[in-house]
């Protein structure tokens, strides 16, 4: 067998190796059902701001913790737990995804994403 | 209709119609000169047409560029590309930016350069040989690229997008009432402010510069395909190859130079989809330049050679369609606005990506055929809806076919490269340069291959990047440091080893004192597992290695000669680049920690909530090493600079002024409020910081700092805790004057007392009794003030059902005092990688001008 065909083999395997342990590891989009039912698995929810439901940043106790209420997108409401400091424009945001992971009633989330309308064209919104 | 005619007189339509005719022009001279070019490869008296066609398209497209820039320049907002992307108060320096702010100013950026390239090119190729199947391409390529502006409709289907329309033409605006009234200068959106930096301005032109030069290496190896002259064209292309290595890699370490000063995800790299499908064409231009000089030196990696030049030109498609069709969502931070092109780039991509596997097949039947079945496939695919399956069944086929072209139709080695010699080794590092490729493009894809196979995996974040990259660059500056130590055909082992000994132990025990106090005692970021501290310390040891390696080879071995050590500089810029990016991002230190103790358990390193502090007007904190105080803001247009001071601690305990940062939050009216660093920088490290929360208004009226402010209700029982700004109250107990049987014996009187205790942030204790009274039925709250700390508390209800009170508190204006939320951070020895950059650019200069010597030398 000469080098090249070695070298090709172990190729093959590396690349099927990413794909199995990426996939098996990576997170997914889900609703806020999926991620209760796999308390220890980490989601991708994508949802909107409740804004009815109090929304609480007292970064005098802690400048790192920001609670609010999300609706995903089948209808299912949660409270939040987001360990950053609130992000800014928070309110006007259309669309959230959050990553984190569901632990007892709250979703606590490590990261978030939003989406803001355009000032001036509300057809097609901005990706902050 | 009258004041129509009126407001529209005084629109400047003839701009607008020399653009277009530009574009009609630079379109049509496109085709013309690509089917010239063609046809001159069977009769060379269409040459003289197809380079007058050229010309005239590259006439057509710098006419477009100035037309455009025209406008800008003199504020033509009732187009909508100039209404969009300038507005009479931005600073005209930046109007470069505004150019290249939308899609199509991209596009013909990118169709600039190359036909910049493509004149170069031209009058450098004396050979028609090669002149006719290369230009060919080329003016291909641009037909497509100018495609992309013309804003055509055929039929239904609108082909391109032209920056020259109206406002009132523009289906997005012409409805809408300013239009109507032709008030266009007032309301004009103007450049996103966050692109008002001086990298913007150089950065864009440089990555379009660098994906245009990858069309010159695809376009001699498809030329080389269709002569079935698989040899010659190495020489040629080589010093453009390293161009584009040069240009391509500087200009994304702008973009990330931007990243680092203009946004705040902390970083000068975050795996970004935009940034990932820059860099993977770079990484696979960098191995097909490797492969080139193989093959040059000794036949071999003939097929790899065109399969990786071919390759990184298709990566750029590819990730022009990546970026600006809108696939990848909520996948990235900054990709452009989906313009509803993604049908024409799919169509782009595919169009390449057929013409290279049917040029592979030689045998005319097989090619007939697969041309056949291709276009009955696409046809099939725009008629049915079955498009993906389609898609994926060519993709399949197409993969197939070029595996058998190979093993039936190229021209292949006979000897096996011996183990100990340049060539294979160089293949090697090609390798893992594909394979690291590989890996990233198939991370940033997934977002594409959600679409494809109807599944929803999330994007990977960093960390899961770092960790699949890490081994290969491990792997990749081994053997850039090796490889240049071993001759062509076959080297003695034993001296090979010899001679690779001293740079390498030298490296060994270097890294060896560093990496272990680095990585294994003063390691607390419980973010990095044992495998990524192993690894860590493995790519210092093997970047540096690389580096001393490198620097032995060109002294000793090419005596410090300049001009023969291009490749040797490169090699260590790159090494250094890779080492600053290891130091920074992995010993990165989180200045603001966290002073609430509320740590999050059992939610693993994942949430680690210590990454900002607090900072109060006045109040003089520990942050790290230094002591900061939030000194106050100062508004400037729409950018609101919070100013923090540093202070260093004394060797008699005394706190030291050092510096001063101003990070901002800028109110951008395109995309909401945006923080931007500001960052400190010294030679072998930088703070870095940046405003997460803060109040933007800035108040100039002054107040009554004696009243007091809104009342806060609170709801709890004994033993809860109320948060005021200057201190905490706790409700220590409660006490009634007379028991509940009493009062209504009396029907008179109930008195509840709340025992405050109130602790400041110096540990001192007041204490405050509000009262709950009720005479008669009627509630009378009496309320407490503790005038030290300037807190009114209100007592004044019960909720027996609950069980429960209910507390109001109100602070004194004064004690208001405005504060930030700031995350700060330590990026050690960061400038190595800047430096590294530099060196890296300087090392593919000298290369460039080698080779362009010896072509000369040759010819």
């Amino acid at each position: 067998m000469k080098k090249v065909h070695i070298i090709g083999i172990i190729i093959i395997a590396v690349a099927i190796g990413v794909i199995f342990v990426s996939l098996k590891n990576t997170s997914t989009y889900a609703d806020f059902t999926e991620a209760i039912e796999n308390p220890d698995r980490e989601y991708h929810v994508v949802g909107k701001l409740d804004k009815n439901q109090p929304q609480v940043y007292e970064p005098q106790v802690n400048p790192d913790l920001f609670t609010f209420n999300m609706i995903d997108n089948k209808g299912v409401e949660k409270q939040v737990v987001l360990h950053k400091s609130k992000p800014q424009d928070f309110e006007k945001s259309e669309q959230i995804v959050l990553i984190g992971k569901m632990q007892g009633d709250a979703f606590h989330a490590n990261d978030i994403l939003m989406k803001c309308p355009s000032k001036y064209n509300d057809a097609k919104p901005q990706v902050n | 209709m009258t004041e129509n005619a009126i407001v529209y007189a005084t629109e400047r339509l003839w701009a607008g119609q020399l653009g277009h005719a530009f574009i009609i022009l630079s379109f049509v001279a496109a085709i013309l000169s690509c089917l010239s070019f063609y046809l001159a490869s069977k009769d060379q008296g269409y040459l003289k047409l197809a380079r007058m066609a050229f010309n005239i398209h590259g006439f057509a497209v710098f006419g477009i560029a100035g037309t455009l820039f025209y406008m800008l320049f003199n504020h033509f907002f009732e187009y909508q590309y100039v209404w969009q992307h300038s507005n009479t108060s931005m600073n005209m320096k930046y109007i470069m930016s505004c150019f290249w702010e939308g899609q199509e100013g991209s596009f013909l950026l990118w169709t600039f350069w190359n036909v910049v390239l493509g004149w170069i090119l031209n009058r450098q190729l004396k050979n028609k040989e090669w002149e006719i199947p290369v230009m060919t391409i080329i003016a291909l390529v641009q037909v497509f690229l100018a495609s992309m502006i013309l804003g055509v409709y055929i039929f239904d289907y609108k082909l391109g997008s032209n920056p020259f329309l109206l406002m009132k033409e523009h289906p997005d605006y012409s409805h809408l009432p300013f239009v109507l009234k032709a008030k266009y200068e007032s309301t004009a959106r103007g450049l996103n402010p966050l692109l008002m930096n001086y990298w913007m301005t150089i950065h864009p032109p440089t990555l379009f510069l660098g994906f245009a030069s990858t069309l010159i290496p695809f376009a001699f190896a498809i030329a080389a395909l269709w002569n079935k002259k698989f040899t010659a064209w190495q020489s040629l292309a080589l010093p453009w190859a390293y161009f584009g290595v040069l240009v391509l890699g500087v200009g994304i370490l702008m973009g990330g130079a931007w990243a680092y000063e203009a946004l705040s995800f902390g970083g000068f790299w975050a795996w970004d989809p935009v940034e990932n499908s820059s860099l993977v064409p770079w990484l696979v231009l960098v191995a097909a330049a490797h492969t080139m000089i193989i093959n040059k030196n000794k036949g071999g990696s003939l097929f790899t050679t065109h399969l990786l030049a071919i390759g990184s030109f298709l990566l750029v498609l590819y990730s022009t369609f990546l970026t600006r069709s809108g696939v990848l969502g909520n996948a990235s931070v900054h990709a452009f606005t989906d313009l509803g092109m993604t049908g024409q780039l799919v169509v782009y991509v595919l169009t390449f990506m057929f013409i290279t596997v049917a040029l592979l097949i030689h045998n005319e039947l097989f090619k007939v055929t697969y041309v056949v079945l291709s276009l009955m496939m696409m046809l099939a695919a725009g008629v049915y809806d079955y498009s993906k399956i389609l898609l994926l069944i060519w993709l399949g086929a197409s993969f197939v076919i070029t595996i058998v072209s190979y093993l039936l139709y190229f021209p292949k080695q006979k000897e096996e490269e011996a183990l100990f010699s340049r060539e294979f080794w160089m293949f090697l590092g090609s390798l893992v340069l594909i394979l690291s490729s590989l890996i990233i493009t198939y991370f940033t894809s997934i977002p594409v291959i959600n679409k494809l196979f109807n599944t929803e995996y999330a994007p990977p974040k960093v960390p899961v990047y770092n960790q699949w990259v890490i081994p290969f660059a491990i792997l990749m500056m081994f053997l850039m440091a090796a490889a240049q130590f071993l001759k062509y055909k076959k080297t003695n082992a034993k001296q090979f080893l010899k001679r690779m000994l001293w740079p390498m132990l030298m490296a060994l025990v270097f890294s060896l004192v560093c990496c272990i106090p680095l990585y294994f005692i003063n390691q607390n970021n419980t973010a990095f597992s044992n495998w990524d501290l192993v690894s860590f310390a493995l790519l210092f040891f093997t970047a540096l290695y690389a580096v001393l390696a490198n620097a032995d080879y060109w002294l000793l071995i090419l005596k410090g000669k300049i001009s023969k050590g291009g490749a040797s500089i490169a090699h260590i810029g790159f090494a250094l680049v890779l080492l600053g990016a290891l130091i920074s991002t992995s010993k990165k230190v989180t200045l603001s920690k966290n002073t609430a103790q509320r740590k999050v358990s059992g939610l693993g390193s994942d949430f680690d909530d210590s990454r900002s502090i607090l900072l109060t007007q006045g109040d003089t904190l520990p942050m790290g090493n230094y002591f900061v105080t939030y000194t106050g803001k100062r508004k400037e247009g729409i950018d609101v600079y919070f100013k923090v001071d540093y202070f260093l601690e004394n060797a008699a305990k005394k706190k030291e002024f050092v510096f001063s940062l101003e990070p901002r939050v800028q109110d951008n009216p395109r995309m909401g409020r945006a923080p931007e660093p500001d960052t400190k920088h010294y030679l072998n490290r930088d703070v870095y910081t940046h405003v997460t929360y803060a109040d933007l208004s800035v108040d100039t009226i002054k107040k009554d700092l004696k009243a007091f402010g809104t009342a806060k209700n609170f709801i709890g029982h004994v033993g809860d805790t109320i948060f005021a700004s200057n201190a905490i109250v706790v409700i220590d107990s409660l006490r009634t004057n007379i028991s509940q049987w009493e009062y209504e014996k009396n029907d008179s009187l109930l008195e509840v007392t709340a025992v405050l205790k109130c602790v400041d942030v110096k540990a001192n204790v007041y204490r405050a009794y509000p009262k709950f009274v009720i005479k008669k039925s009627v509630v009378i709250p009496l309320e407490a003030v503790v005038e030290e700390l300037g807190l009114k508390l209100v007592f004044w209800k019960i909720n027996p059902v609950e069980g429960n009170i209910e507390i109001t508190m109100s602070e004194r204006l004064s004690n208001q005092r405005d504060f930030i939320v700031m995350e700060a951070y330590v990026f050690p020895y960061i400038n190595v990688l800047w430096l590294g950059c530099l060196i890296m650019a300087f090392g593919s200069f000298i290369a460039i001008r080698e080779r362009m010597r010896i072509l000369k030398l040759k010819s």
